[in-house]
């Protein structure tokens, strides 16, 4: 039976022990002497189910209530017994009804009470109406017992029930203390007044380092800092009057006096007339620390983020701009807010449509990183864009990082590097060249000083032509050096012969480094004319062939020079059988300050400028090495197309 | 008249005729090498009384044929005048360290020449 359903039951039962009793009062035939009376008994029974039904249903669970039904019921069917002075065969069953009823208290020791109070009383009304003498004597005598029979019968049924039922309690109740005890969330159970604490599970001794003794004696207010106290009060202030309340900024403190970072609920629970209050709380003191340094990073970021003097601009795929860095604030003179929501190319370089070479167009287009150089007329700026996507689970595009440096300075200082380098290098060729020099020299003074002697004439005439071709061999050195250097002046880009360059270069780095036993080949094929600066371009083959050089020592050698076309590029490769370069150099070489040689005698920036120079022109090199055997750098440079 | 041998060792012919032409009228016994290479074989044939180099040579440079010669046992006392287009303080400092006697430049005349080999012969 349903808890819920008792009262309904309760009266049920009643309206049939009224009906049964009404029906053996008012008709049952007999000797009816007290009809008057017998009409209001029943009224008055009827009367007290009724009042009955306005009870609430929490005074069913009274066993006071029982106790007070089932002496009001007794004495009323009693009395309607005596009163319809029908005590005869089918009156004794009112009593099982009121026994069935009685048994609702699930009291073994009233029911037993009960039974025997009516089997008394009903062999009482038996004796008196004459029944035990009467011919029929033995069924009358017997039905006194089988009353009091009936009622233990009853009873044990009722015993066994409640046993169980009350077995089914216990161990859902151990079910249910288990969950309390073995919860993840401190819950405490407070019964309001002072606040003292009823019950506590584990997790709250577990978290605050209390024992659960100690818990027990405290008030739940203890808990908290003496600080956070006035809080938690007028937080209780609140449960009082809503009956629930939720907060996730208190700190207890431990045992041990650290603090306990909580969030906290307070519902109050109705239990039969009696109010709790369930406190339930979780340790928030990691996840807090989480955040702060969450907060902390994010602060951290947007300090970086903000601070960069690069711009930053996170852009949508539609070039929509979603964020910005201060640096793009400052720069185009504006605010955050008139930014936002507008196109990259609206509102940086007043177009209707991306620029020409965006990055950003191909990340979008890619989903790949992206970078270009941009030259800007106004301010003479140089620009160089990187583009970073960002792409969501599916790797669709989120945004596009844009990220603006300004290389204006970076690359004017690479212009002077490169600037310096080759004049630097020119010096040291000039000089290398000039000591050149003093041997044809040697030679007419030695010959001038003979022929002055006046001695042999004739011989004269051939001293006086190695005078002549030692003149010549001047003018060639001179010659050489003048129209290398005036190469080396040029500035600007123009159509460039690739095989003279090589030639000139070759020609001056042999007469610098003179070991001459090394033979210099020359396999050069008909190419067309590259866009370059001459005097880079001819620094860069300057370089290789001096390296090429140095690289075979004073001993013998040969050095290959060829050129070739290749598609829109021409190619260069310059060849020693020199020393080679280890294996774990290569991927340095043309890094700048990476030399092998002793200080004083090179920079490490020879390989560097190279690279730089070629890069500058949209031109590779490669290189190819084997210790011992030679090594061969391969240029390519993109021929001349007129735009 | 001295029968003291010289060998001049230069890569450039118009240097060998110049100086084969200035002391063949002070009457030395003059050979010539072409080479680093050259000038060690002939050292190790015969004896000389001086030797003049170059630096800047083919195949073997002064720098090493001097190295060779100031290991050799044979040759470790001769005199050496460097006559080179090697015109810097270092070379310079190179050269005497490297055990040469005379450290001489290019362009040269015929006096600056005789001084060396008579200070080299101790008869200046």
């Amino acid at each position: 039976m349903r808890e819920e359903s008792r009262k309904k039951v309760v009266l049920l039962l009643r309206w049939a022990v009224i009906i049964v009793t009404s029906y053996l009062i008012l008709f049952a035939k007999g000797k009816v002497t007290h009809l008057d009376l017998g009409q209001i008994l029943v009224l008055i029974y009827i009367a007290t189910n009724l009042a009955l039904t306005f009870l609430p249903k929490a005074y069913f669970f009274n066993p006071k209530l029982f106790y007070s039904l089932v002496i009001i019921d007794t004495g009323i069917v009693s009395l309607g017994m005596i009163l319809s002075e029908r005590v005869t065969i089918d009156f004794y069953l009112a009593f099982f009804l009121i026994l069935i009823f009685a048994s609702m208290s699930r009291n073994f020791k009233l029911l037993m009470t009960i039974g025997g109070i009516t089997s008394i009383l009903y062999g009482i009304l038996l004796y008196s109406w004459g029944l035990f003498r009467s011919e029929n004597n033995i069924s009358y005598i017997l039905r006194v017992p089988f009353v009091f029979i009936m009622t233990a019968f009853y009873g044990y049924i009722v015993q066994t029930f409640t046993a169980e039922k009350r077995q089914q309690l216990v161990t859902s109740e151990s079910k249910y203390q288990s969950l309390f005890e073995n919860a993840n969330e401190g819950i405490i159970i407070l019964r309001n007044p002072g606040w003292q604490m009823d019950a506590i599970n584990r997790e709250v001794e577990r978290l605050t380092g209390y024992e659960r003794g100690e818990l027990l004696e405290k008030f739940f207010i203890d808990l908290f800092r003496q600080e956070e106290r006035e809080q938690v009060v007028a937080y209780l202030e609140e449960i009082f009057q809503k009956g629930e309340a939720k907060t996730d900024a208190l700190s207890m403190l431990r045992k041990n006096g650290s603090p306990l970072e909580i969030d906290l609920s307070i519902k109050r629970v109705d239990l039969e007339g009696e109010s709790f209050y369930q406190v339930i709380f979780r340790d928030l003191t990691e996840q807090r620390r989480l955040e702060k340094k969450i907060r902390q990073s994010k602060r951290n970021l947007e300090a970086i983020f903000d601070g960069m003097r690069d711009r930053i601009s996170l852009q949508g795929p539609d070039f929509q701009i979603l964020r910005v860095n201060r640096a793009v604030v400052d720069y185009h003179q504006t605010t955050f807010l008139k930014l936002m929501g507008r196109k990259c190319y609206e509102a940086y370089y007043q177009r209707s449509s991306p620029c020409e070479r965006c990055p950003v167009a191909t990340t979008i287009e890619t989903r790949q990183p992206a970078s270009s150089v941009l030259k800007i007329p106004e301010g003479d700026m140089t620009l160089r864009i990187f583009s970073y996507p960002l792409l969501d689970d599916k790797g669709q595009i989120l945004s596009v990082i844009e990220h603006t440096r300004d290389i204006t300075e970076e690359q004017r200082l690479q212009e002077q590097l490169i600037q310096s380098e080759k004049l630097a290098g020119i010096g040291i060729l000039a000089s290398g060249v000039a000591h050149e020099i003093n041997n044809p020299l040697s030679g007419i003074i030695g010959m001038a000083e003979i022929i002055l002697e006046g001695e042999d004439p004739s011989n004269q005439e051939s001293y006086l032509k190695d005078i002549l071709s030692c003149a010549q061999r001047i003018s060639e050195i001179v010659n050489g050096l003048r129209s290398y250097s005036r190469m080396a002046r040029g500035k600007d880009l123009d159509q460039v012969d690739v095989n003279t360059v090589l030639e000139e270069s070759s020609k001056m780095v042999r007469l610098a480094i003179k070991p001459s036993s090394v033979e210099v080949i020359k396999q050069f094929q008909p190419v067309e004319k590259i866009r370059a600066n001459g005097g880079e371009i001819q620094q860069v083959f300057t370089n290789l062939i001096t390296n090429a050089f140095q690289a075979m020592g004073g001993g013998d050698g040969r050095l290959v020079l060829s050129s070739r076309p290749l598609k829109d590029m021409v190619e260069v490769k310059v060849s020693d059988n020199g020393r080679g370069i280890p294996e774990e150099h290569l991927s340095k070489i043309f890094d700048p300050f990476f030399t092998t040689k002793s200080p004083g005698e090179g920079t490490g920036l020879g390989l560097n400028i190279v690279y730089r120079i070629l890069t500058k022109h949209a031109g590779t090199i490669e290189v190819e090495s084997k210790e011992g055997a030679g090594t061969t750098f391969t240029v390519r440079l993109p021929i001349w197309r007129e735009k | 008249m001295t029968n003291k041998k010289i060998l001049v060792v230069d890569d450039e012919e118009i240097i060998r005729k110049t100086i084969r032409i200035h002391l063949g009228k002070m009457g030395y016994e003059l050979k010539e090498a072409i080479d680093g290479v050259d000038a060690l074989k002939k050292l190790g044939e015969e004896k000389f009384d001086l030797l003049i180099c170059d630096i800047l040579m083919p195949k073997k440079n002064g720098w090493e044929v001097l190295k060779e010669l100031r290991s050799n046992p044979s040759t470790k006392d001769m005199p050496v005048i460097v006559l080179t287009a090697k015109t810097r303080d270092e070379d310079m400092f190179r050269g005497y360290d490297l055990g040469a006697n005379y450290f001489m430049t290019k362009p040269f005349t015929k006096s600056q020449l005789f001084y060396g080999i008579k200070l080299m012969f101790g008869e200046a």
